[in-house]
């Protein structure tokens, strides 16, 4: 096409050199072929190579976040204010530090005390609480349970402590390192697969926060998002894409949509901050409302991506449908709206994939909080991942940092999960007219 | 379509008995808002207080100080939070704006923040006065009686006896209190003494020449960023020096190297005193809120060898923690 | 509740009821009706729920109010005694009480005021409930003696779906109008102070030096630091870069995969592309703040250039590997939506793919390219967290990516969760950036669809 077809006039004259010109020229049309080939594949593959990049900056990072290591500590469960009703209430902190001291039988001045207490996690009351409320045949005994480190403890048992600095440079000293050390010796401290990470709410020791609570409050934002934004989206989408009148009003609303989708999502928080909480009184902090802004900022995506399922079914259907009487309203629900289903699923769920990962219209309603207790209705206080990685992120602690890397890949996960669903919805379903 | 109608029709009824619920249910958590600086100390108060009592474990939010106050002076009643957070005293407007709520405001200093001028170790190795940092980060400085835009561009040329490297300084940007804090203890102290016309923005204007780099509120990624350019000068919280010491090295200030002991002693000039307010309505009505203020007021918790030191909050000298926590207890509204 | 589901059962009860009722109208040969029995059943059930929901949320409106100022009328002497919160305490004590709920602080009084709210609510749900299912049989015994053989009910129910259907639509313009709403008061008080012209067109931001109180110099020393002209500049520049990595990345991606490339490497690159789009924005800010940004200054200092720790290079690299995905699977529709004959005139003509591509293909879908494209800009313009974290907050007005520049999103985001008061001139500029910004990407769109709608080529 480039190359126009040459004047069989001149051609006459010198057709070797014509043929040879020929073959020049199509071997350069050939080699920008292969180049525009090439230059296309190394677009896909640049992409990828993003991808490779930043998944495995993050993954790397949060490896060590899946570990902990656990010390085996010997209680005495022989408190005769312990029962097996209010074990859940009891206050174990005596208990565990007589328990603490008790591996260290050669300590006994107040630093010494201090230190001690200082290689285990300041959680460990809680950790023992929990164990023997769940056992209460245990109280009266000696159970030997095992209890987290100190972070910092935890951070040096994995070798990311450089023993080489001097001791203020450290945030654990020598004589701690040295008790670790021994506890070491004995065999007492295991490293085990983290499952306070999995099972807790937020904390402010590192090695007591988990994701847990942060996990609900997702998961409670999500549905209430998907409960609004599915319904009144595909609604929406089958009125503009097949009943409404094409007129400056609909011109109107479809470019507003379009505008939505683009508005920077923090404006949504401004909009949920002054409807749903000044106006309306919801709760502060709570899913419900976290849910609500986030229906109102995916409901342009799920719109769009409906319209352009339902504009994907050839008129055909539609003139069958209609030319067999059916009414518009019947050839719409009976008939185009079944066969535009796949492409309306595969929308909303990268709709919510993209709710899930939102962070900021969730600063404006309260939802960037420290919540401890887990959300059990969307009316609690709740926090929702994304924010959860955010607010880690901003803690002094060095053990955060590993925890910020680890929430992130389970964040990717649940999205990976999600798109997958997505591509797999589109593969099976997918139709092409 | 016959499900369509029903998912919807039960969707509408699930929202309703929701709006329903809602309205009926009282608060029983006391509800925190204000300053990310303080954040991380009232939230380990807070878990502390949750694990430790009977009452629900306190809802805390980083709103940053302004964000926070007006919540909290918006009025009184559940909707609106029991405690706000502040690096700053409450301001005259806002004390005002309560009153007009009817929100009657108790006041409790908690202790002290140090801000640090920090830097990666084996970078740049700053000894400095606080005329130095004047000199450095004034947008304008006044010359031969003149007033001109600041062109230093090392150190060096500040002070010969400082290094000659480019001055680099990451920071808090202007809607910050970490700012407000270091504008007001440094550049104006400096501006002060240096300084004989007395023009408001000669002092507290911070340059725009690339020289100091705003850098957003979060610390840990300023403390990232100084790890990744060794001649850069971060200005952060004590406790991410306190967290990071093996990576970073604080600069002394006059002479004082930022330590625990140095700022608790007063000896170190940068640091600012974090404050919480209770509205004082709300005691008796939200439950739990007395009890705590008593745990953060407690020696345990806000003492030199409480918890809130571990996190890098440095305590009031033992006199003021006295005074104060017997204050609070007595919830002795603020008076301005 | 109970109200609920018994409107539910009773709207199913009449849905079938009618239902059969119309069959056995009928004769049993239901296609002598005029409209299908379902509508008749969907008739019924809309009859039966629409005007009882309508009463009950008036009349439970009502109850509650009643409740409420007879409560303070009975206790009008312990509600005196009480201070402002305290009192309203006292209500919503009395309220949770009546409802079996716990409160912080019982006593005599409280626990009297629960028992009389108590015996109220109880009155005025079974007045409202009767009411409701009263006016539900009413409609169930009115919508069942119009059912007839020639009764139109389908276009009566569908009537009601078409307004169901409006009323979704209705839904996105009521945000864009709650958006602008709430940036236009909160902008109004901004331009009070600061004045439209110096605000769009000054070229000097630095909030730091804004003056606050009264006084006439206020509104010019105010004008001198809100010119928002380097924010604009900053947004333009990132965006740029941006679109600099994901046009061409991802048009010939969308070409490579929608032309050359196997069904089943299609099939792998498209989802493996589409992850780029769903991996959350903080995740990317960490990317370019922690490993982009000082890739590249250790980069621009081997080749001895002096780049900022936070250049706007890195920032608007890593948006562009975000928006990837936004151009790559928009255009790749648009190039799939340009019929094969095309294609297959061109390759009839002699010419190589590549040049049917470039000759043919690209050009028929340019429209739609272009309005993908666009769409991207308003995406990148729109972005926040990467730009907060990576971007710098730095007003320099420059064209140059090696230097900090700071965005409007960025400006927005750190001057409302600051430590300022609310009312101040810095927190009410992020709402007049706001809108701002929503008025560029407005034009945005209305450009685009303005472009799809000249230049959209019919081809079926």
């Amino acid at each position: 096409m480039t190359d126009p077809a040459p004047n069989p006039a001149i051609a006459v004259g010198a057709a070797t050199d014509d043929r040879a010109a020929r073959s020049t020229r199509t071997r350069k049309r050939f080699a920008a072929e292969r180049r525009f080939r090439f230059y296309g594949l190394a677009a896909v593959l640049t992409a990828f190579g993003f991808l490779i990049l930043l998944l495995s900056t993050v993954i790397g990072n949060a490896i060590p976040a899946f570990t902990y290591n656990y010390a085996q500590l010997p209680v005495e469960l022989t408190n005769e204010k312990l029962t097996p009703e209010n074990a859940a209430e009891f206050d174990f902190r005596k208990t565990v530090h007589a328990a603490q001291l008790s591996l260290f039988p050669d300590i006994s001045d107040r630093a010494g005390r201090r230190l001690v207490r200082g290689i285990f996690s300041s959680g460990t009351p809680i950790v023992v609480r929990g164990e023997v409320a769940a056992n209460t045949d245990w109280i009266g005994t000696r159970q030997i349970i095992p209890v987290p480190v100190s972070d910092d403890a935890d951070l040096y048992l994995k070798g990311l402590v450089d023993t080489d600095l001097p001791e203020s440079q450290r945030n654990i000293s020598d004589a701690e390192i040295a008790l670790v050390d021994q506890l070491v010796e004995r065999g007492l401290i295991e490293r085990q697969f983290n499952t306070i990470f999995f099972t807790n709410g937020a904390s402010r020791e590192p090695e007591m926060a988990g994701i847990m609570g942060a996990l609900i409050g997702s998961l409670l934002t999500l549905s209430i998002t998907l409960l609004l934004s599915a319904p009144i989206g595909v609604l929406a989408a089958i009125y503009l894409e097949e009943f409404a009148p094409k007129n400056r009003l609909t011109d109107f609303i479809e470019v507003n949509i379009n505008n939505l989708a683009a508005v920077p999502s923090i404006v949504f928080g401004l909009l949920g901050l002054a409807v749903f909480l000044n106006f309306m009184e919801f709760p502060r902090s709570a899913p419900l409302v976290g849910g609500m802004v986030l229906a109102l900022m995916t409901l342009p995506t799920v719109i769009i991506a409906s319209r352009a399922a339902l504009r994907a079914v050839p008129p055909s259907i539609r003139e069958a449908a209609l030319g067999i009487g059916a009414s518009r309203i019947q050839t719409v629900f009976h008939h185009v709206l079944p066969l535009a289903m796949p492409g309306i699923l595969t929308g909303t769920i990268i709709g919510m994939a993209g709710a899930l990962g939102e962070t900021a219209p969730l600063l404006m309603i309260g939802m960037v909080a420290f919540v401890v207790d887990l959300p059990a209705a969307v009316t609690d206080p709740a926090t929702v991942l994304p924010v959860q990685i955010y607010m880690w992120a901003d803690f002094p602690e060095i053990g955060f940092q590993q925890k910020t890397a680890a929430a992130i890949v389970i964040l990717l996960l649940f999205l990976i999960a999600m798109n997958a669903i997505a591509v797999w919805l589109r593969s099976r379903f997918e139709r092409r007219w | 379509m016959k499900t369509l109608l029903k998912t919807s029709a039960s969707a509408l009824v699930l929202a309703g008995a929701m709006a329903t619920a809602t309205a009926a249910q009282a608060r029983d958590q006391i509800q925190i808002v204000g300053s990310s600086t303080v954040f991380p100390f009232s939230t380990a108060v807070a878990e502390r207080f949750g694990q430790n009592t009977s009452f629900g474990t306190p809802v805390v939010e980083s709103t940053g100080s302004g964000g926070g106050m007006k919540l909290f002076c918006a009025g009184v009643g559940e909707q609106t939070p029991d405690i706000t957070n502040a690096s700053r005293r409450i301001k005259a407007k806002e004390f005002k704006q309560c009153a007009e709520n009817g929100v009657t405001p108790v006041e409790v200093k908690v202790g002290f923040d140090g801000i640090v001028l920090g830097s990666a170790k084996g970078g740049i190795e700053l000894n400095l006065t606080r005329a130095d940092i004047y000199g450095a980060l004034a947008k304008n400085i006044e010359k031969d009686g003149k007033v001109v835009a600041n062109d230093a561009v090392t150190w060096a040329d500040v002070n010969s006896g400082l290094p000659a490297v480019k001055i680099e300084v990451l920071g808090p940007p202007p809607t910050s209190g970490t700012r407000d804090a270091f504008v007001e203890l440094v550049m104006e102290k400096a501006c002060a003494e240096a300084v004989e016309a007395k023009d408001e923005d000669l002092c507290t204007e911070i340059r725009e020449d690339g020289a100091f780099i705003e850098a957003g509120e979060n610390d840990n990624l300023i403390v990232q960023k100084l790890e990744a350019n060794p001649n850069a000068v971060g200005i952060f919280g004590y406790s991410f020096l306190d967290q990071n010491s093996a990576k970073l090295r604080g600069a002394n200030v006059d002479g004082n190297e930022p330590t625990f002991e140095n700022i608790a002693a007063g000896d170190y000039p940068i640091s600012r005193s974090l404050f919480f307010y209770v509205k004082k309505e709300h005691v008796g009505v939200i439950p739990g809120i007395e009890e705590f203020v008593a745990e953060f007021t407690d020696e345990d918790t806000w003492g030199p060898d409480g918890y809130l030191a571990d996190k890098g909050l440095i305590p009031l000298p033992d006199a003021d923690r006295d005074a104060i926590a017997s204050d609070a207890a007595a919830l002795k509204p603020l008076a301005m | 509740m109970m109200v609920a589901l018994a409107l539910i059962a009773l709207a199913t009860i009449a849905y079938f009821t009618a239902r059969s009722r119309s069959v056995a109208l009928a004769g049993g040969d239901a296609s002598t009706l005029h409209s299908r029995p379902v509508y008749h059943g969907f008739y019924a059930f809309f009859w039966v729920l629409l005007p009882a929901l309508a009463i009950w949320l008036v009349a439970s409106r009502i109850a509650d109010w009643y409740i409420s100022s007879s409560l303070s009328e009975r206790f009008s002497a312990v509600i005196e005694s009480l201070s402002g919160p305290q009192a309203g305490a006292f209500i919503n004590d009395a309220m949770t009480l009546a409802s079996g709920g716990r409160i912080g602080f019982p006593d005599d009084d409280k626990i009297a005021a629960g028992e009389f709210v108590a015996g109220l609510q109880s009155a005025a749900f079974w007045l409202v409930a009767a009411l409701v299912i009263g006016v539900a049989l009413a409609g169930f015994f009115y919508a069942y003696s119009r059912i007839e053989p020639r009764k139109r009910t389908r276009q009566a129910v569908e009537r009601v779906v078409r307004y169901a259907l409006i009323a979704c639509s209705v839904v996105a313009v009521l945000t864009t109008i709650g958006i602008v709403f709430s940036l236009i008061f909160e902008s109004v008080r901004f331009f009070g102070r600061v004045s439209v012209f110096d605000f769009l067109f000054g070229y000097h931001w630095s909030p730091q030096s804004a003056f606050e109180g009264a006084g006439a110099s206020t509104a010019d020393d105010n004008s001198r630091v809100f010119g928002a002209i380097p924010l604009f500049a900053g947004t333009l520049l990132i965006t740029f870069i941006a679109m600099c990595v994901a046009a061409p990345i991802g048009l010939m991606a969308a070409i490579y995969l929608s032309d050359y490339a196997s069904a089943g490497f299609r099939k792998i690159a498209k989802p493996v592309l589409e992850i780029l789009a769903g991996v959350p924005t903080v995740v990317y800010g960490f990317f370019a703040a922690l490993t982009v940004a000082p890739a590249i200054r250790g980069w621009g200092e081997v080749i001895g250039l002096t780049v900022s720790s936070e250049s706007a290079l890195a920032a608007g690299l890593v948006m562009g590997i975000m928006i990837i995905p936004f151009v790559s699977s928009l255009s790749d529709d648009v190039i799939n939506a340009v019929p094969q004959s095309l294609r297959d005139g061109s390759a009839g003509l002699g010419a190589t793919k590549s040049e049917t591509i470039r000759k043919v293909v690209l050009p028929a879908a340019l429209p739609g390219i272009v309005s993908a494209l666009l769409l991207a800009v308003s995406r990148a313009i729109g972005e926040t967290m990467i730009v907060v974290m990576a971007a710098g907050l730095a007003a320099n007005l420059t064209i140059n990516p090696l230097e900090a520049v700071t965005t409007v999103t960025v400006q927005i985001v750190t001057l409302l969760v600051g430590d300022q008061e609310f009312d101040s001139a810095k927190t009410l500029a992020a709402f007049a950036l706001g809108l701002v910004l929503f008025i560029i990407t407005l034009a945005l769109n209305v450009v685009a669809l303005r472009v799809v709608q000249k230049y959209k080529e019919q081809y079926d």
